[in-house]
């Protein structure tokens, strides 16, 4: 049996294959696209998810992404990884978004889930356990929502998100750093609970 | 529960899926359906768009081409001009006599 590839190999053909999806996409073939789309469906809804909070909202926003990242395609450099590329795009226009959004609101938490309230069964309390972290994530400034969720939920790396959003590594690191005390507390806090 | 380093730079993989979780979008299926339909939708818009910005001038070109074609073709199959005979160049009354005149003056005052 073969050996698998290294990662870095799979990594670089991976991209290979993602640059000329992409070339094939801005050609004009629909299949391509929508296999683009398909991959990142998830990250680009998580990422607008973390900014916005209101998952219709970010479903929109990951919504004017892809179409917006569709027109662009030319100007996208199929050296570098389209991940982080697509995702600058999501977060800006998550970031628009919200900027724009002025009437309308997220539903106010349940003020017994927020202060730790009883847990009536496993499935309200994993249910509780996600509003307490999305209050908690929305707590924090956007660009360290970003961040965390792009590296822990993710796995992109510091230079990656650096790229996505337009800041130094170092800063990323900090901004993982801080997110992650934050949402480990309150993990921590939860568990002690239960 | 033991901080993370801050230049940690490996995922935490308990932040990492409770977080995965609370964010979790649901179904990809009709997300990506809505995208490749509002892409289509905006393939056609830009098609009508191409058409809508060509056909003023598409229309302009044409009919210059329709008119420099009828005049070449009206050109070419029109009767040749008669060409004048010996009689017509030499011995004819000129057209306009005054010039004669002022040619044999000009000789006659030399």
């Amino acid at each position: 049996m073969a050996d698998p590839q290294p990662p870095q190999q799979a990594a670089r053909i991976a991209q290979q294959d993602e640059a000329d999806l992409v070339l094939r996409a801005a050609a004009g073939d629909r299949s391509a696209f929508g296999v683009l789309v398909e991959r990142y469906a998830g990250v680009a809804r998580r990422v607008a998810r973390a900014v916005l909070g209101n998952p219709e909202d970010a479903d929109d926003a990951a919504q004017d992404a892809m179409l917006s990242a569709l027109v662009k395609l030319d100007q996208y450099d199929p050296r570098r990884p389209f991940g982080p590329w697509l995702l600058r795009i999501v977060a800006n226009a998550a970031t628009d978004r919200r900027r724009r959004r002025t009437v309308r609101r997220v539903e106010p938490l349940d003020v017994g889930l927020t202060a730790g309230g009883p847990r009536p069964d496993t499935t309200a309390e994993r249910r509780a356990l996600g509003e307490r972290l999305r209050q908690a994530l929305a707590e924090l400034p956007e660009r360290r929502r970003v961040a965390v969720v792009l590296f822990d939920v993710e796995g992109y790396s510091h230079a990656e998100i650096a790229a996505v959003l337009g800041i130094p590594e170092g800063t990323v690191r900090s901004e993982v750093f801080h997110a992650r005390r934050r949402l480990r507390a309150l993990l921590a806090d939860w568990k002690e609970e239960a | 529960m033991k901080e993370p380093l801050p230049f940690d730079h490996r995922p935490d993989p308990l932040v990492g899926e409770a977080l995965r979780q609370a964010l979790d979008p649901g179904d990809a299926a009709p997300f990506v359906a809505r995208v490749l339909a509002r892409a289509a939708e905006m393939r056609i818009a830009s098609w009508d768009a191409v058409l809508a910005r060509w056909a003023r001038p598409g229309v302009a070109a044409a009919v210059l081409v329709a008119l420099l074609a009828g005049y070449l073709v009206g050109r070419a199959t029109a009767a040749p001009a008669p060409r004048p005979s010996v009689y017509d160049a030499l011995l004819a009354p000129p057209a306009h006599p005054g010039e004669v005149e002022i040619v044999l003056a000009s000789v006659i005052g030399n």
